[in-house]
C-alpha cells in the first residue's frame, strides 16, 4: 500500500475530501490508540474515545493549519492535540483520586515505601492544584507543583535524564541509545538504578519524608 | 494493568508541560508499530463522525463569511485588511457583515480582492452573486422578522428565525428582479474585462 503524506491528508481535509477522513483514520488511529493503551494505560475502550475526539478534533481545526516548517508539523500538531487529551483524561483521574494500588514496584528496588511516599506527596501536591477553583492561574499552579520533577532531572546527569523521561514515555531502548551514546544493554541495566537515584533526590525536596530519605541516600552512597 | 510510579509520575509532569522529551517522544511514535488496534466497528462509526464533522465546516457563501474567516484564520485585524483591499474602514466593516451590496463596490477593488485573497473569478462572481441576493432580499426578511416579533415571541425564537432566514436566502436560488440582475451582469462583465 502507498505511504500515505500528511500533506496529502491536510489537502484532502481542506478539500472537503471524504478520503480525507480515512486516510487519517489509516495513517493516525492505530497508533494513537496504542500509545493510549501501552504508555499511559488507558482502558482501551476509552482510548479509542479520546483518539476519535482527537481526530475529531483534527477535522474540526483543519482549516487553522498551516505546513510552516515541513512535512512533520502535522504529525507534531496533531501529538499536540493528543497529549492535551491525554492530559485532560488524567486530570480527570487525578482530581477523583489515582489509584496507587495499580503500580508495579520498581524492579530491584530495595526501599519501595520511599518512592510510594514521594510519588505519593507529589501526587497529592497535584491533585491539590487540580481541585481547588479553576482560574488563570490553575495552569501554572498545576505546572508549579510538578516543578520539583523537573528540577530533581536537571541535577541528574544528561543521559540518565533522557533515559528517564524517554523510557517513561515507552521510547525503545535503541532509540534512547541513539540520543545517549550509551549501549543498550548498558541502559536496561542501570535503568532501575537511575529510578531510585531520582526518587532519593526528588524525596530531598520533600522535608516530611526526610527520616525515608535519608536512609535511601545512604543506601544510594 | 500495572506500571511503574516513577513512570506515571514523570508522564504527569510531560503532559502538564513541566518536562519536555524534546521531540524524542512524538518521533518515536512514528516508528513504532501499534501494539493495539481499534476495533473495525470503532473505525466505521469514527469515519462517519470525521465525514459529518467535514461536512458541517462553515464554507463561506458570501463576502462577509469570506472575509470573516481569512481574518480569523490568519489572525488578522480589519485595518490590515482594508488599507489593501483599497476601502475604507467602514466600507470593509460593512462588507463583512454583508450589510452593503457588491455593486457599489468599483470591479478595480474586486480584482484586487481576488488577486489578495487568490479566488478564482468564478468563486469571485459566485461570492458577489449571493452577496447581492442577501443584501437585496435583507429588508424583505427585516419585514417578516418585524411580524413575528410582533407576536411577543421569545429573543431566541427570533435569532433562530434571523438565521434559517439567512441561510433560505443563501442557498436558494431566488431570481433577483430583470433589473437588478442587469446591474449584478454589468459589474461581472467589468470584473471580466479587466483580467
Amino acid at each position: 500500500m502507498a505511504r500515505i503524506s500528511n500533506r496529502q491528508i491536510v489537502e484532502e481535509l481542506k478539500a472537503g475530501n471524504r478520503a480525507g477522513c480515512a486516510h487519517l483514520i489509516q495513517v493516525y488511529q492505530n497508533r494513537l490508540v496504542s500509545e493510549a493503551v501501552n504508555t499511559f494505560r488507558i482502558a482501551i475502550g476509552e482510548a479509542e474515545e479520546l483518539v476519535s475526539d482527537v481526530l475529531l478534533a483534527i477535522v474540526n481545526k483543519i482549516r487553522r493549519f498551516e505546513f510552516r516548517k515541513g512535512e512533520n508539523d502535522f504529525h507534531i500538531w496533531v501529538m499536540t492535540v493528543f497529549k492535551n487529551k491525554v492530559r485532560d483524561h488524567v486530570r480527570h483521574i487525578a482530581s477523583t483520586g489515582l489509584p496507587m494500588e495499580s503500580y508495579d514496584e520498581m524492579e530491584g528496588e530495595t526501599n519501595q515505601g520511599l518512592s510510594r511516599c514521594v510519588v505519593s506527596a507529589v501526587m497529592s501536591a497535584y491533585q491539590d492544584a487540580l481541585n481547588r477553583e479553576r482560574d488563570e492561574d490553575t495552569e501554572s499552579r498545576v505546572s508549579g507543583k510538578l516543578r520539583a520533577i523537573a528540577e530533581t532531572l536537571e541535577q541528574m546527569e544528561t543521559w540518565e535524564r533522557v533515559l528517564l523521561r524517554c523510557r517513561a514515555l515507552d521510547v525503545p531502548y535503541e532509540e534512547i541509545a541513539g540520543y545517549t551514546g550509551k549501549p543498550v544493554r548498558q541502559l536496561k541495566v542501570y535503568h532501575a538504578r537511575v529510578k531510585q537515584k531520582f526518587i532519593a533526590r526528588l524525596a530531598k525536596q520533600y522535608p516530611e519524608l526526610s527520616s525515608s530519605t535519608t536512609v535511601m541516600v545512604a543506601h544510594e552512597a | 494493568m500495572k506500571r511503574s510510579a516513577v513512570d506515571v509520575l514523570l508522564q504527569v509532569a510531560y503532559l502538564e508541560r513541566a518536562i519536555t522529551a524534546h521531540g524524542a517522544y512524538e518521533g518515536s511514535v512514528l516508528r513504532k508499530k501499534p501494539r493495539t488496534l481499534a476495533s473495525a466497528a470503532v473505525q466505521k462509526v469514527l469515519e462517519e463522525r470525521l465525514a459529518v464533522a467535514l461536512e458541517e465546516q462553515a464554507v463561506p457563501v458570501t463576502v462577509g463569511s469570506f472575509l470573516k474567516l481569512i481574518r480569523e484564520e490568519q489572525k488578522l485585524r480589519p485595518q490590515e485588511l482594508f488599507s489593501r483591499m483599497g476601502v475604507t474602514q467602514n466600507v470593509y466593516r460593512m462588507l463583512e457583515y454583508d450589510r452593503i451590496s457588491p455593486l457599489r463596490i468599483s470591479a478595480d477593488v474586486w480584482r484586487r480582492f481576488a488577486q489578495l485573497f487568490n479566488v478564482s473569478s468564478e468563486n469571485l462572481v459566485a461570492l458577489i452573486q449571493r452577496t447581492h441576493r442577501l443584501v437585496f432580499f435583507g429588508p424583505s426578511l427585516q419585514i417578516t422578522l418585524a411580524r413575528y416579533d410582533a407576536r411577543k415571541n421569545k429573543a431566541m425564537k427570533k435569532e433562530t428565525m434571523r438565521q434559517a432566514g439567512e441561510e433560505l436566502f443563501l442557498r436558494a436560488n431566488l431570481s433577483l428582479p430583470v433589473q437588478e440582475q442587469r446591474k449584478l451582469d454589468m459589474l461581472v462583465k467589468a470584473i471580466r474585462d479587466g483580467d
